[in-house]
């Protein structure tokens, strides 16, 4: 595990942070992780998030020595990075939706990480108000060791990362299905994949036992910052096993409207629930799925209904924990 | 809001799996590493092939297992090097760790050492910006021109010095004038394929020019000198000395050169013509500068003694003595720090070539090469076993391996093969040995292929598609380019 970056930064953005909304995006300088940001700007709307844009550039190993006296090389002539070029263009994104308020201060770091000099560089905008919107351009053994390295030292409500197409085929951007999957396997923290994401489509949140009622609830409040309309649906994968789908959606009733937000509609239904998920879900913004029961090494063996829907669904899936 | 409150309490027990989840992660992003140890274990197990050793079966497997392992890296590849150290001490009966120990380090992989640290002090010199104003002042402002200009320059500094070192320098210069001729990248897509590609195809095809042009020269000079120099003079053409080796490949390098350019403005079109605008402000920038200082002179002067030595010397002292001397003067006068050096060499690539070249010495003395050779030569269909078909086949063979791994890593892996197919094929071991160390160059197909094509890759302009776009032209153009050298200009040389 690589030592803590930007480690004073961080410290005080923790203090700042400890009862704001972080949300972590990943971009990848593709149209879907624009949109992805788009999003996080909804999620995000008020003056209590704040937004980190991520870019993380692979580090040089093996045989392409070379690559790191390039880069610096670009840096002494004033050249940006193509990383920062990609984050700088989702700024103005984030400045033409009005994320932050009037003035902002600016502030610039950079570390050396990995033995590359050129590192790791972070510039931060901070409004009156206290929003902060930072940039990070780092480096890391591959990509998802890099957005994982930044959600274990800094702790993010909502992690998104955006994504073309359908498992492994026609992903465009530099962010691949396989990228996503290490990423939503390994992370600790709610992962959103945008994936041709529209707004005002709701949440479709998917319950069937004690654990998706939990995270039927926390997708609620998100859902509430957003003023997303939430529908509840489960799926029994036999005639008999159908009263307990029944009775899921009942108890996530209670506990969405116990938290103070409405239920917009509910159904439920028999068949395979992956495939029944994915063909329902396709209309909504966001399928809501909880965490995969499936762990450790079973994980490496066997699929589970949260993961297939992320790899087969057709539009946004949040993996919530 | 009870969602943030809770988080910290559960990112706590959540830790308590991270482990297990670790576990299936690990398994993942070792996959290569399993698949490459159980092939390793089958091929083991198997029985001895008609006509190979026990020891020869022994490395040819530590070969497949470190070919799988170097193309799909699932370990860091010094690992992979010091893997191949420790299979040979340990799989190897007659071979004890003295041995394996001595046969690390050569001229060669002193050689690697020192034009690495020969790179790191010519980049800190800061010259590119001198160059940059050479070239706009050489070409004017014709696209054409400066194409010509950047592919020419990188070349003729790429045939003498590492092709990563060019292309780091010359990187900045073609992204100041694609990023001055327009800020959206949409619209200089075709400028800066061929501006990019003319760098990183220009150092490819000149790093086979002289011996200093890459690593894969000296292990092929060091393999020949090792395989069949026996001392005395009947022997001794197989001592290649630097000017032999210009002789043979540097007109190679040059006829490629007209074509590379061809073949770049026919698949990319510029979309200008002319570039008026950017070399104005690229020259006032490079202006800024102000004249050369003495410290850079006397850079500039050390590099050149020691091409000179590398002229001269090589054949007496070494060509890895020499870029010792030239590393070693730079930081005795100042003008490089150890720490610099230190930091900018990629040492892990010293130990992969040396670990490479070592175990290319154990296909030799096992017998495996020559078994791989007769086995490969006894499968090419007639007419393709010698001469001019044997030529294209080697050169075939060479362009697919270098295109998945280092074209240094191909050469120390298939240089012994080769080299004994020219034995069994009753074809000089020269001619083979060159085809093979040119060949190495053709990796043109991806972005790992070579340094050079890695490095304009990560400006950020180019796509992997574009490699395969070109590349197969730049592979056709070049093998077709090589066997007309093989079968008109060697022979003509006495080759």
């Amino acid at each position: 595990m690589r030592t803590a970056l930007f480690e004073d930064e961080n410290d005080a953005t923790k203090e700042h942070g400890s009862n704001r909304f972080n949300i972590l995006v990943c971009i990848d300088g593709s149209k879907e992780s624009r949109r992805g940001l788009k999003y996080a700007v909804k999620i995000g709307q008020g003056s209590d998030a704040d937004i980190t844009l991520l870019y993380v550039r692979p580090l040089d190993k093996g045989m392409k020595s070379g690559v790191g006296l390039a880069r610096q090389n670009m840096v002494d002539w004033g050249i940006e990075l193509p990383g920062m070029r990609a984050l700088k263009k989702a700024r103005d994104q984030l400045f033409e939706l009005g994320f932050l308020d009037g003035d902002w201060k600016e502030e610039d770091t950079r570390k050396r990480a990995y033995g590359d000099p050129v590192g790791d560089t972070m510039k931060t905008y901070t409004d009156k108000n206290g929003t902060h919107i930072a940039l990070k351009l780092m480096i890391a053994p591959n990509v998802a060791a890099g957005i994982l390295d930044e959600c274990e030292l800094n702790e993010y409500d909502l992690t998104i990362l955006a994504m073309h197409g359908r498992g492994a085929a026609n992903v465009r951007g530099k962010i691949k299905w396989k990228t996503t999957r290490t990423v939503v396997t390994e992370h600790h923290g709610t992962v959103l994949l945008a994936r041709e994401i529209e707004e005002n489509h709701g949440h479709l949140i998917c319950v069937n036992d004690d654990k998706s009622i939990e995270a039927a609830r926390q997708d609620a409040i998100l859902a509430s910052r957003c003023q997303c309309p939430v529908y509840l649906f489960s799926v029994a994968e036999t005639e008999e096993q159908l009263p307990q789908a029944k009775e899921a959606i009942v108890k996530a009733r209670n506990v969405i409207e116990a938290a103070g937000v409405e239920v917009v509609d509910s159904w439920t239904d028999v068949g395979n629930p992956a495939e029944m998920i994915i063909k329902r879900g396709k209309d909504y913004s966001v399928i809501v799925m909880a965490d995969s029961s499936v762990k450790g090494f079973r994980r490496f063996f066997q699929s589970s209904v949260a993961y297939d829907v992320l790899q087969h669904a057709y539009n946004s899936v949040m993996i919530i924990r | 809001m009870a969602l943030f409150t809770t988080r910290r309490s559960r990112r706590f027990r959540l830790r308590g799996t991270r482990n297990l989840r670790s576990a299936g992660y690990f398994l993942r992003e070792k996959r290569w590493l399993i698949f490459a140890m159980i092939v390793g274990m089958l091929l083991y197990m198997a029985p001895v092939p008609d006509g190979l050793t026990y020891a020869g079966k022994t490395v040819l497997v530590i070969s497949v297992v470190a070919v799988i392992l170097f193309v799909t890296e699932p370990v860091p590849l010094p690992a992979v090097a010091f893997m191949i150290v420790i299979a040979q001490i340990l799989m190897l009966k007659d071979v004890d760790s003295k041995q394996v120990a001595e046969s690390l380090m050569s001229d060669s992989v002193l050689f690697i050492m020192g034009s690495l640290m020969l790179a790191v002090a010519i980049v800190k010199q800061k010259l590119d910006k001198r160059l940059a104003y050479l070239i706009v002042r050489m070409t004017g402002t014709k696209t054409l021109n400066v194409a010509v200009g950047i592919a020419l320059v990188s070349g003729l500094m790429a045939s003498v010095i590492g092709e990563h070192t060019v292309a780091a320098m010359m990187l900045p210069v073609a992204i100041i004038l694609i990023t001055l001729t327009s800020e959206d990248p949409k619209k200089v897509r075709g400028l800066a394929a061929v501006l990019l590609f003319s760098i990183a195809y220009g150092c490819s095809i000149a790093g086979i020019g002289t011996p200093s042009g890459g690593a894969r020269n000296a292990i092929m000079i060091g393999y020949w000198k090792e395989f069949f120099y026996h001392g005395d003079e009947a022997t001794k053409q197989y001592l290649v000395d630097y000017v032999s080796w210009i002789k043979v490949c540097y007109p190679v390098f040059l006829a490629q050169l007209p074509f590379v350019i061809g073949i770049l403005f026919m698949t990319f079109k510029p979309e200008y013509k002319h570039l008026n605008r950017a070399v104005v402000r690229l020259r006032t920038q490079v202006e800024k500068e102000g004249s050369m200082k003495s410290s850079d002179w006397i850079a500039i002067l050390v590099f050149f003694l020691t091409l000179l030595g590398w002229i001269f010397y090589s054949s007496e002292l070494g060509l890895g003595t020499i870029a010792l001397l030239g590393a070693v003067t730079y930081m005795v006068l100042g003008l490089v720090r150890w720490e610099d050096l230190n930091s900018g060499v990629n040492w892990g690539v010293v130990w992969l070539y040396a670990a490479a070249i070592s175990l290319g010495i154990q296909m030799k003395d096992s017998g495996a090469a020559l078994w791989v050779a007769d086995s490969f030569i006894g499968i090419l269909p007639s007419g393709m076993d010698s001469g001019i078909g044997l030529y294209a086949s080697v050169s075939a063979l060479t362009t697919i391996v270098t295109n998945t791994m280092s074209n240094g890593a191909a050469v120390a892996v298939l240089g012994p093969i080769s080299l004994n197919m020219a034995t069994t094929a009753g074809e000089s071991p020269l001619i083979l040995g060159y085809i093979t160390a040119i060949s190495s160059a053709f990796a043109y197909l991806t972005v790992i292929g070579t340094p050079a094509c890695t490095i304009v890759y990560a400006s950020g302009y180019l796509k992997t598609t574009d490699f395969l776009k070109v590349g197969w032209k730049m592979v056709i153009m070049s093998t077709l380019v090589l066997l007309a050298f093989a079968m008109f200009y060697w022979p003509a040389i006495g080759l």
